[in-house]
């Protein structure tokens, strides 16, 4: 999917920065946590196609202030290029705190590294 | 009564020992760093906390509780002993850092989960951290 016709008000790319690619066909998740019971609700499920994008992470219904969570599974794509990884998995905890902001969130990755940032 | 002085004296051998190796202690296997690269300084004052999963019952055990110092480091994290193969999590209170400092932070806290396979090896997980960024490796 083209990621400028991404709708979705988080988006994220994820970029093998060892090999100087996409990390294509990484799982990853994104959860908001329920401050009532202070437990993290699954919003949406994905994998990063070729380009290490994942459209259509949260619709605008589901956009509210609060803390979010997004997981990958970097462990596991590690393991299918036949690597260890020091991270099993890399969970990047967030809060929104205005609606009209569009937060992209990458992830740079090698098997001993990462670094994320807040754009847009 | 020669041995008993000689014996009292050997008591105080020991003590003395005994300070030395306090005052020196063997350096944790594992380290961090906090750095603070929005303002250029060392992340002094930030609480932060080492937690191993339990695989069987797959829960975090709280192993310490520490603040970083005016270097922004935080040494005595683990012994040699305690430091075994497994998954581990450190965790820093970034937010309540940041609100410290009178500014807000996009991450109320950061955690790093990481595995250990040979704790033989040291093992250094650094943070560098601004309120809108942040990066960790593993260096030795």
């Amino acid at each position: 999917m083209d990621p400028s016709k991404d709708n979705s008000s988080i988006t994220t790319h994820v970029l093998n920065t060892a090999d100087g690619v996409p990390a294509s066909r990484m799982a990853l998740s994104l959860h908001r946590l329920n401050t009532h019971m202070m437990i993290w609700n699954l919003l949406t499920v994905g994998t990063t196609d070729e380009e290490g994008h994942c459209s259509e992470l949260i619709g605008s219904e589901a956009f509210s202030l609060g803390m979010y969570k997004l997981r990958f599974e970097t462990g596991q794509y590690w393991e299918n290029l036949g690597q260890t990884c020091f991270f099993p998995y890399v969970e990047l905890v967030f809060t929104i705190t205005s609606l009209d902001q569009h937060i992209h969130l990458p992830l740079l990755l090698s098997r001993f590294s990462y670094s994320t940032y807040r754009g847009r | 009564m020669i041995s008993q002085r000689l014996q009292h004296i050997k008591g105080h051998i020991l003590a003395e020992n005994k300070c030395v190796e306090m005052a020196t202690p063997p350096p944790s296997p594992l380290s961090t760093h906090v750095l603070n690269t929005g303002q250029g300084v060392p992340g002094a004052g930030m609480a932060l906390s080492l937690h191993r999963l339990d695989p069987r019952t797959e829960t975090w055990n709280l192993l310490i509780a520490g603040t970083t110092n005016d270097d922004g480091r935080c040494p005595g994290l683990i012994t040699r002993e305690a430091f075994i193969p497994g998954t581990y999590k450190m965790r820093f209170e970034t937010g309540q850092y940041w609100k410290g400092l009178g500014e807000t932070c996009f991450y109320p806290y950061v955690e790093i989960v990481f595995t250990i396979m040979e704790p033989s090896q040291k093992c250094h997980v650094p943070l560098l951290l601004s309120r809108f960024s942040y990066s960790t490796y593993r260096g030795s």
